[in-house]
């Protein structure tokens, strides 16, 4: 009777770390983006969606990150369509980066990083408050994207860690 | 310039339409079909609708399956702390208890009037079609303050149904599906409640803050600041979506906002939207009055119930001030006794301190006199020798005469008497 090699489950398992993290944090009630914190929140997905975009885009597909975006809609009650527009903008961005870097460098990542986020976010805003009438605060808003932007260091270390410890078995394998 | 142009071209052809290792689709035809799903989602097809409700069904079961450890973890974390505060909650709930049954009562009276008068009016609405829901999503977002249920079409749940929990006013229902439902809670800052604020009836919209709180936005009338105490945010049925009078939260006069802001109020919710669980959602109709014998029967009937609940009260009145009044005796007699017991305390403490310095001073007497003996004494013994000194020859006894012994007593009276004979 043939065993069923562990390392190769493991290894799979591994390689759907990044997608089961974004299916995580657009379904879990949890969500970092309303911790219920006055001065604290932030994007988690589009942490993650940029990093893996730019860094190992093999890692989260396209087609993936559009059904996480179709999720978030409907979990949190925005229209269908809008977020996984937003993640796919970012992908594009990331993957545009990604062909003129030479040199790769967190600096030069994350303050494109910033520029991507303030025009989805003011594409986002636009658009849920001219074309759905929703009512959003300004403030709430700058204080995320600030956040995310200040985390976008400690998660991309965090994630290249990660990578290096424990997805690097699976390269060499 | 042109070469930087065609790089420039080149690298957003391969980002935007390049497939990658293992993606199906390029990045722009899935950007094209999240803009054609907004755009589909603009309009009301019903087939659109149909797959947007399977779509929504699916996500929210697997939302809530994926939240199920958290959850799990939460409602743990809640009893453990409810069992830890158990003793104190117990002794808290027994005072409110005892304060609640006193105000029991008169409450009754008061929905009874209220309900003959509205109906009178004929403003009185009645719950037509109640429906219990359970809480399977409570994904707060930046966006838009919402839970899921679990009822849906199903289960008669129709839009615009008001959702309430132990009887306060949560929020209304917003979208409709097969088996589920999406409620907007009244924290939602889209959300905008006509209320009535009491006491005043004063009219306002309420609109959802940030948090556990609303503001009011348009207070008309009067100034909040003149009503001295505490006020009650009620719905005022205006505009028709809410019955009037369901209540929704407080507002502390003592709150400094209310001093500087004058426009916006803060409404501190009575329910915490973080904590619902199960949900009542209710959509209320007109109760229709008739002319008939069975109505005019049952006015007579709510008009008995009325009366003796009055009399009741009346009694209960009455057996209160009489209950005051011998508390207030019993309380004097208190006071009273316990004067004459410190009267008595003090008398018996002065009592025995007289005795004590009446035996003291006795004792004093008796040494006086007894010192008073002793001097006595003394002087005669002096007076005496002194005597002896001058005429004790005239009496001593010797060869020549026969007188008397020195030491016996008739030598003592002898010289006393200055040697004087008989």
């Amino acid at each position: 009777m043939n065993k069923i090699p562990q390392n190769s489950i493991i290894q799979n398992i591994q390689k759907y770390i990044p997608i089961i993290l974004l299916f995580i944090s657009v379904l879990n009630e949890f969500d970092f983006n309303n911790l219920g914190l006055i001065y604290f929140s932030f994007n988690f997905s589009y942490i993650l969606i940029f990093y893996y975009s730019l860094k190992k885009s093999e890692s989260l597909g396209y087609v993936y990150i559009f059904i996480a975006g179709l999720f978030n809609d409907v979990v949190v009650g925005t229209p269908i369509g809008i977020s996984s527009l937003m993640y796919l903008i970012l992908c594009g961005v990331a993957a545009y980066l990604r062909n003129i870097t030479l040199s790769p460098s967190l600096i030069k990542d994350s303050i494109f990083f910033l520029i991507t986020i303030l025009i989805i976010n003011s594409l986002l805003f636009m658009y849920l408050n001219f074309v759905f009438d929703y009512e959003l605060n300004y403030f709430n808003q700058i204080i995320n994207i600030t956040y995310t932007f200040l985390l976008y260091f400690l998660f991309a270390n965090l994630f290249d860690f990660l990578e290096k410890n424990t997805l690097g078995s699976r390269r060499a394998g | 310039m042109e070469k930087s142009r065609d790089d420039f071209i080149i690298a957003l052809r391969s980002a935007f339409l390049k497939k990658g290792t293992q993606q199906r689709f390029s990045l722009l035809s899935l950007i094209f079909f999240s803009i054609i799903f907004l755009i589909l989602g603009s309009f009301n097809f019903k087939a659109i609708d149909y797959v947007k409700i399977t779509i929504k069904e699916i996500i929210y079961r697997s939302s809530f399956i994926v939240s199920g450890p958290e959850n799990f973890l939460k409602n743990n974390y809640l009893i453990v702390n409810s069992h830890l505060k158990l003793y104190e909650e117990n002794k808290k709930n027994v005072v409110e208890l005892n304060s609640l049954r006193r105000k029991n009562l008169s409450q009754k009276i008061t929905i009874l009037e209220n309900i003959k008068y509205k109906k009178l009016i004929d403003d009185y609405f009645i719950a037509d079609n109640q429906v219990v829901a359970k809480v399977l999503i409570d994904k707060q977002s930046p966006f838009l303050r919402s839970i899921i249920i679990n009822k849906g079409s199903k289960n008669n749940i129709k839009l615009g149904m008001v959702v309430l929990d132990e009887g306060y006013l949560v929020g209304k229902v917003v979208e409709v599906n097969f088996f589920t439902s999406r409620v907007l809670l009244i924290s939602d800052i889209n959300s905008k409640i006509p209320v009535s604020l009491q006491p005043g009836d004063i009219q306002a919209i309420m609109s959802g803050k940030d948090k556990q709180e609303g503001v009011l936005q348009y207070v008309r009338d009067k100034n909040l600041s003149e009503i001295n105490e505490e006020i009650q945010v009620l719905t005022s049925g205006a505009g028709g979506l809410f019955k009037s009078g369901i209540p929704i939260g407080t507002i502390a006069i003592d709150d400094e906002i209310l001093a500087n802001n004058e426009e916006n109020k803060i409404v501190n919710f009575h329910k915490d939207f973080s904590q619902l669980k199960y949900l009542k959602i209710v959509s209320f109709t007109k109760e229709k009055i008739s002319l008939d014998k069975s109505s005019k029967n049952d006015f007579e009937v709510m008009g008995n119930v009325i009366k003796n609940t009055n009399e009741q009260q009346e009694t209960l009145r009455i057996l209160l001030e009489q209950k005051k009044i011998a508390d207030e005796i019993r309380v004097k007699i208190q006071s009273e006794n316990n004067f004459l017991r410190n009267e008595r305390i003090r008398s018996k403490k002065e009592s025995n301190f007289l005795n004590n310095e009446t035996v003291r001073l006795k004792n004093e007497i008796l040494n006086i006199k007894k010192k008073y003996q002793k001097n006595k004494i003394q002087d005669e013994e002096i007076e005496f020798l002194k005597t002896n000194l001058f005429y004790g020859h005239m009496c001593r006894k010797n060869l020549i005469n026969n007188l008397y012994k020195v030491g016996t007593p008739e030598y003592r009276k002898c010289v006393l008497k200055k040697g004087l004979k008989k």
